[in-house]
């Protein structure tokens, strides 16, 4: 097994993600692909903890205060889209144009 | 592992006194909020004042703290990162007394607001002095988590919510994106989080050429871009600032930003110190970007809120050359500006706050005449943009001086031409809102003003936003002419860091190095 | 190759090929409600790569958070926002969506570069070094990163108190018995574009 391996499965995992971000219209499958993203860091340094730094385990200790941020910036997005969805009664993003981007 | 001897020893946990306060400040409130219910927000913003206060005042008595490096490397409290927590508490505690009557006046609750927006002032100041990676990750959560709060705050409004959404969205993206960029820094370096040691094994790992170290520096640099809303990372600010509570803009405008350019200077001048060259590269492409869109798209808008989200994006800019001219001179005119800018930009934003209670609008072309229902609002709106454009007797000018002077003295002549050139076109816009309110004849006036209610400040919370909008147009005015103690406070804390003396000392070494050897080219 | 790496590489491989199918199923999948289940796979499969990677507390709390409370709460929103939306196609969106798949295409195959031609310093040390993660994790939580940890709790709190804010129904408050108050029922008081263009527009005429 190498370390390579891994990488690349994190980084085809990361642009999974930027796609799923740029082309999703629907708000809170933009939300998942942010989860997707912050996944592939994830693995990214669970992955470098193993092989590079065995001894001190430090990526684990990323990724666990990475989860805990990622579960907060969730519930913090998914109470935007409820209040968004109460006043305009759609989580289509084309839809959001009150503000010009 | 024997916690009490080993670890708590080495901990200094007075380094994070100041912060500590903010957040016992942060608890009373919320308990305060609980146990007394609505009638507390008569108080609690003042006790959230001094609470500020106090961590001010701590900040003051932690200079050049001897244990600078706190919590075994996570944290540095050295003189830069006290100069820019105190920016971070100083913007938060001049944006409180305007939010009362704004926040009330919408009907939501004042305490809730107070407590979000401590949150995002302490991880401002811990993003400040953050010195490790995962510390550096936490705290800029924090305050983006609290920035997408307070933009949305006022639930009930479309726009609002559409602002909230937009800015977490991309926001959270971009974070993702930049812990890429630290993921790849923790590999490459072999398994460190510490920057200091990431700067020594990453060179000795990798060399200075290194197609990995480029890709986390590129993703690492649109993380920051992203905090202080410099140009192909821009595009949420004039949303955002259209959307959120005005009093939101004015901290997201100053606080957070000033937060973003201590992490640049910081996880740049450290972790990337042997690419120098390649970001002060593309940091240079960032502030013309900036500069140049900022300031010729401000001239287009119609909304004061968003006009003054497209001048934010462009003095941005001006500050980057600070950044990029890498000398003493460049980073204490960097914090000599952003000093300068919190009261200029603060000023601006109290008044567009009073403006928008009085009439309900925040067009530029409702501000025809202002001068003879309320010379006041006038004479104080009026000073401040003038400060932003950088019209000389104000403290504007004064900073953009010295940042240019910086700029120019590390001999980066284009840059700094471009600055002056887009400040001339910078004070087309500003000039033209002072225009409006002042030279316009009374047939000419807009209906918001025609219809202006009679100036009280007895309603409750004006008082305040009163006290904060005559301290910001005062400092304004006479910071100018009495720069000497801000300039040598920003001087002396350049002067006593040590990562910038050593990374100041290199690029000196490195450049002598090159004059010897063209020196030695010329004899041969 | 004795039977030990085998079965890592096989397992390996199952879980990679799940991985990847369940991420392009979450992004592409038209209904939502699938691409929602999909994700709890892509959670579960990443779950068993750090066990691969020796990083059994990680495994553990990942599927306790992503799938026991992110997942949920993902769906949980989707059952609240259940609305049957038929998106009208807009022109110009598939010649988007190529464009996007080329450029993260294009971005995949510059990472991909750079993992393999970066010499990585490997660890000449055994990975299981650490017999025990869960010790090892708690001692640098109250040591070394003492700070961030209790960070953390702070960020929690205040993420949790501003999640109830921004979703719970509020009654607009009845305007206060002080007559100079107005609210303006939780909104900006700013009026919207449209209204004040609408606004100097009745002046106007």
């Amino acid at each position: 097994m190498q370390l390579e391996y891994f990488l690349l499965l994190a980084a085809a995992l990361f642009c999974i993600g930027i796609y799923g971000l740029i082309t999703s219209r629907n708000a809170v499958r933009v939300l998942m692909s942010i989860e997707l993203m912050l996944n592939a860091v994830n693995l990214n340094l669970v992955g470098f903890s193993n092989y590079l730094d065995p001894e001190n385990i430090r990526g684990q200790v990323f990724t666990v205060f990475v989860i805990t941020v990622a579960a907060a910036e969730a519930a913090v997005g998914l109470a935007i889209v409820l209040a968004i969805y109460r006043n305009r009664n759609t989580i289509d993003m084309e839809q959001f144009n009150l503000l010009k981007w | 592992m024997d916690f009490s001897s080993s670890v708590a020893s080495q901990l200094h946990a007075g380094t994070i006194l100041p912060e500590g306060i903010v957040i016992i400040t942060l608890m009373t409130i919320l308990v305060g909020d609980l146990i007394f219910g609505r009638s507390s927000s008569r108080w609690l913003p003042y006790v959230a004042m001094f609470g500020l206060f106090n961590s001010i005042v701590a900040l003051f008595f932690q200079w050049n703290n001897p244990n600078a490096i706190a919590f075994l490397g996570s944290f540095s409290g050295d003189n830069l990162s006290i100069v820019f927590r105190g920016i971070v508490v100083l913007s938060a505690m001049v944006t409180i007394p305007m939010s009362i009557r704004y926040i009330q006046q919408s009907g939501t609750s004042l305490a809730e607001f107070i407590a979000i927006m401590l949150t995002a002032t302490t991880g401002g100041m811990f993003l400040c002095g953050a010195n490790e990676l995962t510390m550096v990750f936490i705290s800029l959560e924090m305050l983006s988590i609290s920035s997408y709060l307070m933009t949305g705050y006022m639930k009930r409004d479309p726009r609002s919510n559409e602002a909230a959404l937009k800015y977490l969205l991309i926001g959270a993206a971009s974070s993702a994106i930049f812990l890429y960029g630290m993921s790849l820094l923790y590999g490459l370096s072999g398994g460190e989080t510490n920057l200091n040691i990431i700067a020594t094994k990453i060179t000795a790992i990798n060399g200075t050429q290194s197609l990995g170290l480029a890709i986390s520096l590129v993703f690492i640099i649109a993380g920051i871009a992203f905090k202080i809303s410099a140009v192909p990372f821009h595009q949420w600010t004039p949303d955002v600032y259209e959307g959120s509570p005005t009093p939101v803009v004015a901290f997201l405008s100053v606080g957070s930003k000033a937060a973003g350019f201590a992490l640049a200077i910081r996880l740049l001048v450290t972790a990337f110190g042997s690419m120098t060259e390649q970001w002060h590269f593309i940091f240079t492409a960032l502030a013309i970007l900036s500069m140049v869109l900022g300031n010729v798209v401000a001239l287009a808008q119609t909304s004061i809120k968003r006009m003054l989200a497209y001048s934010s994006i462009a003095q941005a800019g001006f500050v980057m050359i600070g950044l990029i001219a890498g000398t003493d001179n460049g980073y204490s005119s960097m914090i000599f500006y952003l000093f300068i800018y919190l009261f200029m930009n603060l000023g601006a934003f109290t008044c567009i706050i009073l403006f928008s209670l009085r009439t309900g609008t925040d067009q530029i072309s409702e501000y025809a005449g202002l001068y003879q229902k309320d010379p006041l609002l006038t004479l104080c709106l009026s000073i401040c943009l003038l400060s932003l454009g950088g019209i000389p007797p104000m403290a504007g000018f004064f900073g953009k001086i010295y940042l240019f002077w910086a700029g120019w003295q590390a001999g980066l002549y284009g840059l700094v031409l471009l600055g002056l050139i887009t400040s001339v076109i910078s004070i087309y816009y500003y000039i033209r809102v002072v225009k409006m309110m002042v030279v316009k004849e009374p047939q000419e006036m807009s209906e918001s003003v025609k219809n202006y209610p009679a100036i009280n400040w007895k309603l409750a919370g004006m008082r305040p936003l009163q006290a904060s909008l005559i301290f910001a147009t005062v400092v304004t005015s006479l910071a100018g002419i009495l720069s000497n103690p801000l300039f040598t406070l920003s001087a002396n804390s350049v002067n006593s860091t040590p990562i910038l003396r050593s990374a100041i000392i290199t690029q000196e070494i490195t450049q002598s190095t090159i004059q010897v050897s063209s020196v030695e080219d010329l004899i041969n | 190759m004795n039977l030990a790496e085998g079965v890592q590489i096989v397992s390996f491989g199952i879980l990679a090929v799940m991985m990847i199918g369940t991420a392009l199923g979450v992004v592409l999948l038209p209904k939502i409600v699938h691409s929602a289940f999909l994700l709890a796979g892509v959670f579960i499969s990443i779950s068993g790569l750090y066990i691969l990677l020796n990083a059994d507390f990680v495994a553990a709390a990942q599927i306790l958070v992503y799938v026991g409370a992110v997942n949920v709460l993902i769906l949980f929103a989707i059952m609240l926002v259940n609305k049957q939306e038929d998106y009208v196609e807009l022109p110009g969106r598939t010649i988007r969506k190529v464009a996007t798949g080329v450029v993260c295409f294009g971005l995949f195959a510059l990472l991909g570069t750079m993992v393999l031609a970066t010499p990585w310093s490997l660890s000449t040390t055994s990975p299981s070094v650490v017999d025990n993660t869960v010790i090892a994790l708690g001692e640098h939580f109250f040591s070394d990163y003492l700070l961030p940890f209790e960070l953390a709790s702070v960020l929690l709190l205040m993420a949790m108190v501003g999640a109830i804010i921004l979703a719970r129904r509020d009654l607009i408050p009845e305007s206060m018995a002080d007559e100079n108050t107005v609210t303006t029922g939780l909104t900006l008081p700013e009026r919207p574009r449209e209204l004040a263009r609408l606004g100097s527009e009745e002046q106007d005429s």
